[in-house]
C-alpha cells in the first residue's frame, strides 16, 4: 500500500512537472527575483525620475496623482513640480493620465500602450523587473528588438543607449546525466554541450555598466511596484500594530477565561 | 455552580476591557477618516486662479471654488472711501467675531487695497447673497447704501461683505485664503503654501 | 435579574420581551460545559458577517456600479480614500475567512454528527445559508469588473445556457445585455448589497433560533437535556454568559491575529483571494490564460470540469451541493459524533477529506488529462460517502455513548 502510494505520487509529480512548462517569464525561464525596497525614498525618487524620462512619454499611471507621488517619496513640491511633473497645465492633485493620446499612439504602435499603474501588481514586480532587463538585438522585428520574456513585444527598447547592445549567444555548459548529475567522460573530464538562448551584453556598447543598468532598473521596478500599492509600506507598518493588538488581547483573555472556568471545572 | 467575583476577576476584566476599548477605538478610525474628501475631491476643490485685471470699477465677479461662490469685487476709491460712515449700521465693523485672516491689512479686508474677495455664502444658512450696489431706496432699506442682500431670509451686508445689526445672519461673510500675484488672483491657498 | 432589574426594564419587558429575550437566547442560554476549538467557528461566523456588513456598507461610499467606472473606482478606494484601503482589504480578506471559518464549521457538523435528531433544521438552514454565501461572494466578485471578474462571471453565467430550451434566452436575461456589462454590473450590485444580505441575516436568525430551541451538541454527542437539575437547566451545562463569552473572546482574539497577519501582510493570497488577473479591467476581447475561481469555490469548479458534458457538469455541481441538504437523513448511525463511531465512518470520512482537499486543489490549477482522472475520482469519491452512507453508518459497529459530559 505504501509503495503503491509512493509510486502514484511519483508519478503525479512527474506529470506536474510537464504540466508546469509554460514558465512564469516565458523563454526566460523563471524570473528573477525582485525584493522591494518601499522604504528606500532614494531608489523610489530615482526611479520615478527614470519612469518619467523613459517611459511616461507612452504610458500613463492613470490611477496615481502627481501630488500623491511627491508626499509620499518625500520630494518637495517645488523641486518635483519643476524637474518631475510632465505638462505645463498639470496640478499636483491631477491623475497621471499620460502625455499622449491613445489615438495618436496606437498609429504608432499598432496598440494603445497599456496603463502601467497596476502592472507590477498584474503580473508581479519579478516579471516587469526581469522583462525589462531581457530586450535583445533580432533585426526581424520592427524595432530591431525582441523581448526573452515577452516574445514579439510591441514595445522598443527605450532604456537601450545605457544597456548597450544585448544579444543571444551560445556557451558551452556541462551536460547533465539521467542520474541529475553531470555527465563525465573516462578521463574524468566533465562533458559539454553548446547551448544558445543566453543573454550577452556587448561590452561598452552602453553608458552604464550591467551592474549599473540593473541598479535603475531596480530602482524603476521599485517604483513602479510602490505605484502599484501605494500605501503598502504603511500596511505593513499598521499590520504589526493589529497583531500586537490581538495577541495581548487574545493573552488577556485567555487568563480570564481560565479564571472563570474555574468556576465548572 | 456559583459565580464569584474575586478581587482577580476584577482585575482582568478591567484589563481585558481596557485594551479592547483602546483596539475598537483605533479599529474606528479608517471608518471615521474615510469620509473626509477624497484625494479626488481635494484635486477638484483645489486652489483656482482669475485674472482681476479686466474687472471694471464697481464691478462683482463670481468665482465657484469647491463648488461655492466666492464672490470678487472691485471697489472705486469713493467706495472704499465711504465705508466708514455705514459702520454705525454694522454688527461687527471689525470683523472681531470671526477668524478673520487678513484683519487692518486693507479696508476690502483682503490682501489687495481695491478688491475684496468674500465667500458667497450668508451666514445665516448658505443662501447666495445678491449684490446691489447702487446707492439708492430699496424694498428692504429706505437708505440703502450698496452692499449685499440674501434674498432667502433678508440678510444684509455692506459692499466689503459686513454684516448688519439686526438681520438673521450671525456673522460677517468668510475671506477665504486667497493671495495677488500681480494681477492673477489665486483663491484656495495663502502665497507660499503651494 | 427580574427583581434586580429597574423599572424601566421591567415597564418595557411588560410590552416588548427584551430581558426575556435577552436571558432566554443570550445571558441564561445553556451551554454545553465541554466543547473542543471545533465549537468556536460559528461563533466567528457571525463576528464576520458583521465585519463585511460594516465593510460592505464603507465600500458602497466609493463604489461605481457602472461598466465605465467600476474598476477604476476600485482603485479609487484604494488610493483616493483616506484608509480605502483598509476597508476594501478588510472585505476581500473577510470573503475568504467567512468561506474559510463556514467551512469548518461544517467540518465539525460532520465531524460531531451536529444534524442529528433534534438538530436536522439547524443543518438545513445552514445550508441554505453556505448556498446564498456563493451566490453572495459570486455577485460580489463580479463587481470590480477586472479581467477575472468577467470571465469568472462569463463561464459561470455561461452554465445557465446548459439548461435546455430555455438556457441561452435565460443567459441574456440574467444579463440584461448581449456581454457582462453595466446593466449586469448594476443589478449584480443590488442583489450583493441588498437583497441576498437581508436574506442572510434572516436565514442566521433562523439558524440561531432554531439552534436555540434544540440546544448546541458537543464533540461527545451526549444529549445533555436527559440530566437536569431542580430549575430544569441541564447539570452539564454553563449559562452563556460569562462562560461561552469568555470562550468566544479568546476564539475571536486568536481568529483576529490571523485576519491581521492575512489582511495586512498578504491581501492578495498568493492569488487564490485576489485573483492576479483582476488587476487588468475587463476586456471582453481577450481571455486571460488561466481561469480558476477563487478558492472557495475550486472543489465544485474541479467537479464541473471532471464531467465531459455541459448539462452534466452543471447537475453534478448542484448535486453536490444539494445532497449536503439531506445528511441528517443519509447518516443512519446510533452515534452522532465520530468519536463513537465505527470504523468504516472512519475511514470514509478520511478519505473524503483527502478528496475534497484535492478538488480544491484541482479547481485552481489548469487542466491535464491526469487532472481530469484525478478530479473524476474525487468527484466519484464525494458522491460515495454521502450516497453510502446510510449503508456503512448502519452495519458498522458503533462504540456506546456515555451518559454525561
Amino acid at each position: 500500500m505504501k509503495k503503491f502510494l509512493l509510486v502514484a505520487f511519483l508519478f503525479i509529480g512527474s506529470q506536474e512537472a510537464v504540466a508546469a512548462g509554460g514558465a512564469p517569464c516565458g523563454d526566460y525561464g523563471e524570473c528573477d527575483s525582485f525584493k522591494p525596497e518601499l522604504n528606500n525614498m532614494e531608489s523610489l525618487q530615482l526611479g520615478a525620475l527614470t519612469f518619467i524620462n523613459h517611459c511616461y512619454g507612452c504610458h500613463s499611471l492613470k490611477y496615481s496623482r502627481w501630488g500623491r507621488i511627491a508626499k509620499d517619496l518625500d520630494i518637495p513640491e517645488e523641486i518635483f513640480s519643476d524637474n518631475l511633473v510632465f505638462g505645463a497645465n498639470v496640478k499636483l492633485g491631477d491623475r497621471m493620465t499620460g502625455s499622449m493620446e491613445p489615438a495618436v499612439s496606437e498609429t504608432w504602435f499598432g496598440i494603445a500602450p497599456p496603463d502601467l499603474t497596476l502592472v507590477t501588481r498584474l503580473h508581479g514586480s519579478d516579471w516587469v523587473y526581469t522583462y525589462l532587463r531581457t530586450f535583445y538585438e533580432d533585426s526581424s522585428k520592427p524595432y530591431g528588438v525582441n523581448n526573452m520574456v515577452y516574445p514579439g513585444a510591441a514595445m522598443p527598447n527605450v532604456l537601450a543607449s545605457m544597456q548597450g547592445l544585448q544579444i543571444l549567444s551560445c556557451k558551452d555548459v556541462p551536460m547533465i546525466a539521467s542520474n541529475g548529475g553531470v555527465r563525465r567522460d573516462e578521463m574524468g573530464n566533465d562533458i559539454t554541450e553548446e547551448k544558445c538562448g543566453y543573454l550577452k551584453t556587448v561590452q561598452g556598447s552602453g553608458t552604464l555598466s550591467v551592474e549599473e543598468f540593473d541598479e535603475v532598473i531596480f530602482n524603476l521596478v521599485n517604483f513602479m511596484t510602490y505605484v502599484g500599492e501605494p500605501s503598502r509600506s504603511d500596511r505593513e507598518r499598521m499590520g504589526w500594530y493589529a497583531i500586537l493588538f490581538f495577541v495581548v488581547f487574545t493573552a488577556l483573555a485567555y487568563l480570564l477565561f481560565r479564571e472563570y472556568q474555574k468556576d465548572y471545572h | 455552580m456559583e459565580e464569584k467575583i474575586t478581587t482577580r476577576r476584577k482585575v482582568l476584566i478591567g484589563m481585558t476591557s481596557a485594551v479592547g476599548a483602546v483596539g475598537a477605538s483605533f479599529g474606528v478610525v479608517p471608518f471615521v477618516a474615510s469620509w473626509n474628501p477624497s484625494a479626488k475631491a481635494k484635486a477638484v476643490g483645489g486652489p483656482v486662479k482669475v485674472d482681476v485685471s479686466k474687472m471694471q470699477v464697481g464691478q462683482k465677479i463670481q468665482v465657484s471654488w469647491r463648488k461655492q461662490p466666492v464672490f470678487v469685487i472691485r471697489h472705486s476709491k469713493a467706495a472704499l472711501d465711504s465705508l466708514s460712515k455705514v459702520e454705525s449700521k454694522l454688527d461687527d465693523p471689525k470683523s472681531l467675531k470671526i477668524e478673520e485672516p487678513y484683519r487692518d491689512v486693507n479696508p476690502t479686508r483682503s490682501t489687495s487695497d481695491e478688491y475684496t474677495v468674500i465667500a458667497g455664502v450668508c451666514t445665516h444658512l448658505g443662501c447666495a447673497p445678491k449684490y446691489y450696489p447702487e446707492i439708492e431706496s430699496q424694498p428692504w432699506d429706505e437708505s440703502w447704501v450698496g452692499g449685499f442682500f440674501c434674498p432667502c431670509h433678508g440678510s444684509m451686508f455692506d459692499i466689503v461683505g459686513r454684516v448688519f445689526k439686526g438681520v438673521p445672519a450671525p456673522t460677517n461673510l468668510k475671506v477665504p485664503p486667497h493671495y495677488f500675484d500681480g494681477s492673477i488672483l489665486t483663491i484656495g491657498e495663502e502665497r507660499g503654501t503651494a | 435579574m427580574t427583581q434586580k432589574s429597574s423599572g424601566f426594564f421591567n415597564w418595557i419587558n411588560a410590552r416588548l420581551p427584551i430581558v426575556n429575550t435577552y436571558e432566554r437566547h443570550l445571558s441564561k442560554h445553556p451551554v454545553p460545559k465541554k466543547v473542543n476549538f471545533w465549537y468556536m467557528f460559528g461563533a466567528l461566523a457571525s463576528v464576520v458577517l458583521i465585519i463585511q456588513i460594516v465593510s460592505g456598507i464603507w465600500l458602497m461610499f466609493g463604489y461605481e456600479n457602472t461598466e465605465e467606472g467600476a474598476f477604476a473606482s476600485i482603485e479609487y478606494i484604494m488610493r483616493d480614500i483616506e484608509y480605502g484601503w483598509v476597508i476594501r482589504y478588510m472585505h476581500t480578506t473577510g470573503a475568504s475567512m467567512f468561506f474559510a471559518v463556514v467551512y469548518l464549521h461544517m467540518f465539525r457538523g460532520l465531524l460531531y454528527g451536529s444534524y442529528h435528531k433534534p438538530r436536522e433544521l439547524v443543518w438545513v438552514f445552514g445550508m441554505t445559508i453556505y448556498l446564498v454565501m456563493m451566490a453572495e461572494g459570486f455577485l460580489g466578485y463580479v463587481l470590480p469588473y477586472g479581467q477575472m471578474s468577467y470571465w469568472g462571471a462569463q463561464v459561470i453565467i455561461s452554465l445557465f445556457g446548459a439548461i435546455p430550451y430555455i438556457g441561452e434566452s435565460l443567459e441574456i436575461w440574467v444579463r440584461g445585455d448581449y456581454y457582462i456589462s453595466g446593466a449586469t454590473i448594476s443589478r449584480f450590485f443590488a442583489l450583493h448589497v441588498v437583497a441576498l444580505p437581508l436574506i442572510l441575516i434572516a436565514l442566521v436568525f433562523m439558524h440561531l433560533v432554531a439552534l436555540h430551541e434544540v440546544g448546541a451538541g458537543n464533540p461527545e454527542g451526549v444529549d445533555i437535556e436527559k440530566h437536569l437539575d431542580e430549575d430544569g437547566v441541564p447539570l452539564d451545562s454553563v449559562p452563556f454568559f460569562p462562560y461561552k463569552v469568555l470562550n468566544a473572546l479568546v476564539a475571536i482574539g486568536i481568529f483576529g491575529i490571523v485576519f491581521s497577519i492575512i489582511m495586512f501582510f498578504f491581501p492578495e493570497g498568493g492569488g487564490y483571494m485576489l485573483e492576479l488577473a483582476n488587476f487588468e479591467e475587463a476586456n471582453p476581447l481577450s481571455t486571460p490564460e488561466h481561469i480558476a475561481p477563487v478558492w472557495y469555490y475550486s472543489p465544485y469548479y474541479a467537479m464541473l470540469r471532471a464531467v465531459p458534458d455541459k448539462l452534466g457538469g452543471l447537475v453534478v455541481m448542484g448535486a453536490a451541493i444539494a445532497i449536503l441538504f439531506v445528511v441528517p437523513w443519509l447518516d443512519r448511525s446510533k452515534a452522532a459524533s465520530i468519536r463513537y463511531k465505527g470504523i468504516l465512518s472512519k475511514i470514509a470520512m478520511t478519505i473524503f477529506i483527502i478528496s475534497w482537499l484535492m478538488l480544491a486543489w484541482l479547481g485552481t490549477v489548469p487542466v491535464t488529462a491526469l487532472r481530469t482522472t484525478l478530479s473524476i475520482i474525487g468527484t466519484i469519491i464525494y458522491f460515495a460517502f454521502f450516497l453510502l452512507m446510510p449503508i456503512y453508518t448502519s452495519i458498522e459497529k458503533t462504540k456506546p455513548v456515555p451518559e454525561r459530559l
